[in-house]
C-alpha cells in the first residue's frame, strides 16, 4: 500500500489514527491537528452550505419543475410568482400585521404554558404526594386533543383572544410539567448526596442540582412545544378570527389565491423555525457547561 | 463519651427483589478526635455503607453513631464521594464554592478561602473551566478541595484516590498528609490499597466480608510529619504483610461463599 491511500484513511479518522502498512499502526495528526484554522474553517463552510444549500436547492428544483410545467401552476405556482405575491403582501403592510398578530398570540399562549408548566413540574418532581395526587390529572389533560376543547374555551372566553391564547398555553404547559417532573424524578441519588452532606435546604438543592440538572431536558421540550404551539396557532386562527398567519392561509384557499396561501405556509414554517432557533441559542447561552469541550460549539 | 465518633452495633440492610440483603454490622469502632483512620476490607463488605451511614446519608438499620461536634451541623462532616462528585454545570471555582454558599459564608471570606484552596491544589489557572474540560486526576482535587474548604470537623473519603493513576495518586497522599499535618482533622478514608493506608493512617481498621464487622486495627507507629519513604522501611513492610495476612484470609473466606453461590467473580475482589 502507499503513503497516498494512508493519507485519506488517516483524514477520515478524526484522531488522526491510520493504517500505513500492514501490522504497523500509525498515529500522525490528522487534517483538524496540521492547521487547526483552516480545518475549523472548511468545518463551517460545510456546514452553512448543508444549512442553506438544501432549502436553496430544493427551490430551484421547484422553479424548475414549474417552468418545464411539469407542475400544475394551479396548485404549485412557481417561486417566482410566491415571491412577487410576497413582496406585495409585505409592502402593502397586511402580512407583517398579520405575523405580529400570530406571534404575539404564540408568545403569550407559549410563555404562560411554559413558565406554569416549569413551576407546577418542579413541584410534581420534588414532592411525591403532589406527584401522586397530580399526575393522573396531568396524564388525563395531556391526553385529551387540545383542538377539541377550542369549542369549549370560545363558550368560556368568549371570541377574544383569550381562548386562543389559553389553548396554546395548555398545549405547552402539559409537556413542559411532564418533561420538568419526570426529568427531577431521573436524577440520581448519588447525585444528591454532596449537598445532602452539606445540609442544603430544598431550595438550595434546587438552584444548585435540580434546576441546571434538568435544564437540558426543559430545553428540549420547549423547542417540541413550539413547534406543537405553532400548529395549534394555526389550526384556531383557521376556525375562528380575522386575523394571523392562520387565517391568511385559510382565506387565501377560500379565495383561490394560491400564491398568497404559499405565502402564509412559508411564512409560518420560517417563523416555527426562528422560534426554534430562539430557543436552542437561548439553551446554549444559560447552559455554557454544555458545549465546553465540544470541538465545534 | 469523649470519643470523636462513637459507633455501635451499626447495622445495615437493604431491601431488594431477590430479598433482604445484610451490608453491614454489627459494626462498632471509637475514634478519636484528630486521629487520622483508614479502613481496608473487601469489595462489598459495607464500607461505603459505613462511611453513608456516618456521614448521615444513610440511617443504620440498627445500632448507632455519635458523634462529638460543637457548633453548626454543616460544618460537622464533609465527604469525598466515590463517584458523583462534581457538578458538570458549575466552574471548578464555583464547585469549590458550593459547601460555603449553602453555608451562607460572607463573600469576602468565601472568595478568599476558595482562592486558597485553589491555589494550594493548582487549580487558580483552571478556575474558571468547566468540569468536562480536566483531566481525572484535577476533578478529584476540585472534590477533594470542594469537601476541605468548608473546614470540617471531620473529612469522610470513600477511595478518593482510586481512579487517579500512580503518579497523581502519590502526589495527592502528599498534599492530603501535608493538610492532614497542618490541621489536624478527624479523618475516615476508606482505601483498598493498604499502602496507602499505611502511609496515611494513625491506625488502620479492617473489616470481614460482608455484612463487615470491625475485624481488627492496627496502630501505625510512624512518626509525623511521614513521608512516601517510609514505604521502604522493614517496619512498613512488616506490618503492610501482617495486614495483608488478615485480610487474605477474609477474602478468601468471601469468595468461597460467592463460589458456593455458583457465581464466579474472583476479580477485583479486594478493593
Ligand atoms: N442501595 C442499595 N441497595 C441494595 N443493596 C445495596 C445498596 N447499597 C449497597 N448495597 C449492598 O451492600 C453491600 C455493601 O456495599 P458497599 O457499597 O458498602 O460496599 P463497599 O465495601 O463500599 O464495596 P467497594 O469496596 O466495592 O466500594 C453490597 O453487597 C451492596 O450490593
Ligand atoms: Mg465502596
Amino acid at each position: 500500500m502507499s503513503i497516498e491511500t494512508s493519507t485519506p484513511a488517516a483524514s477520515r479518522a478524526r484522531t488522526g489514527t491510520g493504517q500505513a502498512s500492514a501490522g504497523v499502526i500509525e498515529r500522525v495528526p490528522g487534517p483538524a491537528e496540521r492547521d487547526a484554522k483552516a480545518y475549523r474553517r472548511r468545518g463551517q463552510l460545510s456546514d452553512n452550505l448543508l444549512r442553506w444549500g438544501t432549502p436553496i436547492l430544493v427551490l430551484v428544483l421547484w422553479q424548475l419543475f414549474a417552468m418545464a410545467k411539469i407542475l400544475d401552476p394551479q396548485f404549485w405556482p412557481s417561486p417566482g410568482a410566491v415571491a412577487q405575491s410576497l413582496v406585495e403582501n409585505v409592502s402593502s403592510g397586511y402580512l407583517i400585521d398579520q405575523l405580529q398578530v400570530s406571534m404575539l398570540r404564540f408568545f403569550a399562549g407559549w410563555g404562560a404554558g411554559a413558565l406554569f408548566g416549569l413551576v407546577l413540574g418542579a413541584v410534581l418532581g420534588t414532592f411525591r404526594p403532589a406527584r401522586m395526587a397530580i399526575e393522573p390529572l396531568v396524564s388525563a389533560v395531556f391526553t385529551v386533543p387540545k383542538l377539541a376543547l377550542f369549542p369549549l374555551m370560545l363558550l368560556l372566553f368568549g371570541l377574544g383572544e383569550m381562548p386562543k391564547i389559553i389553548l396554546i398555553a395548555l398545549t405547552v404547559f402539559v409537556v413542559v410539567t411532564i418533561s420538568t417532573a419526570t426529568a427531577i424524578v431521573a436524577i440520581p441519588e448519588g447525585m444528591k448526596e454532596p449537598l445532602r452532606s452539606a445540609h442544603a435546604t430544598r431550595w438550595q438543592t434546587f438552584r444548585h442540582l435540580t434546576f441546571p440538572m434538568v435544564l437540558p431536558e426543559i430545553f428540549v421540550s420547549l423547542r417540541i412545544t413550539t413547534g406543537m404551539g405553532v400548529l395549534v396557532l394555526v389550526a384556531v386562527e383557521m376556525v375562528q378570527g380575522a386575523s394571523g398567519l392562520g387565517y391568511v392561509i385559510w382565506s387565501s384557499w377560500q379565495v383561490y389565491d394560491v400564491e398568497r396561501m404559499y405565502v402564509g405556509i412559508i411564512t409560518m414554517s420560517l417563523a416555527g423555525v426562528a422560534l426554534q432557533y430562539l430557543v436552542m441559542w437561548v439553551g446554549r447561552l444559560v447552559m455554557p457547561w454544555r458545549t465546553a469541550g465540544k470541538r465545534t460549539a | 463519651m469523649n470519643a470523636k465518633i462513637d459507633a455501635k452495633d451499626v447495622r445495615r440492610n437493604f431491601t431488594t427483589k431477590s430479598g433482604e440483603v445484610e451490608a453491614l454490622g454489627p459494626f462498632t469502632m471509637q475514634i478519636e478526635e484528630g486521629e487520622f483512620v483508614c479502613i481496608v476490607g473487601p469489595s462489598g463488605c459495607g464500607k461505603s455503607t459505613m462511611l453513608r451511614v456516618v456521614g448521615g446519608l444513610l440511617n443504620p438499620s440498627s445500632g448507632s453513631v455519635r458523634i462529638r461536634h460543637d457548633g453548626p451541623e454543616s460544618q460537622a462532616v464533609s465527604i469525598v464521594f466515590q463517584d458523583y462528585s462534581i457538578y458538570a454545570w458549575k466552574t471548578v471555582e464555583a464547585n469549590i464554592r458550593l459547601g460555603l454558599d449553602i453555608a451562607k459564608v460572607p463573600r469576602e471570606e468565601a472568595n478568599e478561602r476558595v482562592e486558597r484552596w485553589l491555589r494550594r491544589m493548582g487549580l487558580w489557572d483552571f478556575r474558571k473551566a468547566y468540569p468536562q474540560t480536566l483531566s481525572g486526576g484535577m476533578r478529584q482535587r476540585v472534590s477533594l478541595a470542594r469537601a476541605l474548604v468548608v473546614e470540617p470537623d471531620i473529612l469522610l473519603m470513600d477511595e478518593p484516590f482510586a481512579a487517579l493513576d500512580a503518579q497523581m495518586r502519590a502526589v495527592m497522599q502528599e498534599e492530603l498528609l501535608a493538610i492532614c499535618q497542618a490541621e489536624k482533622r478527624t479523618v475516615l478514608f476508606v482505601t483498598h490499597s493498604l499502602d496507602e493506608a499505611i502511609l496515611l493512617a494513625d491506625r488502620v481498621f479492617v473489616m470481614s466480608a460482608r455484612p463487615g464487622r470491625l475485624l481488627a486495627g492496627y496502630d501505625v507507629p510512624f512518626e509525623r510529619p511521614r513521608t512516601p519513604d517510609l514505604r521502604g522501611t522493614e517496619q512498613f513492610a512488616h506490618l503492610e504483610n501482617e495486614i495483608w495476612t488478615l485480610l487474605r484470609n477474609e477474602v478468601n473466606r468471601d469468595l468461597t461463599n460467592v463460589a458456593a453461590d455458583g457465581r464466579s467473580k474472583k476479580l477485583e475482589a479486594i478493593s
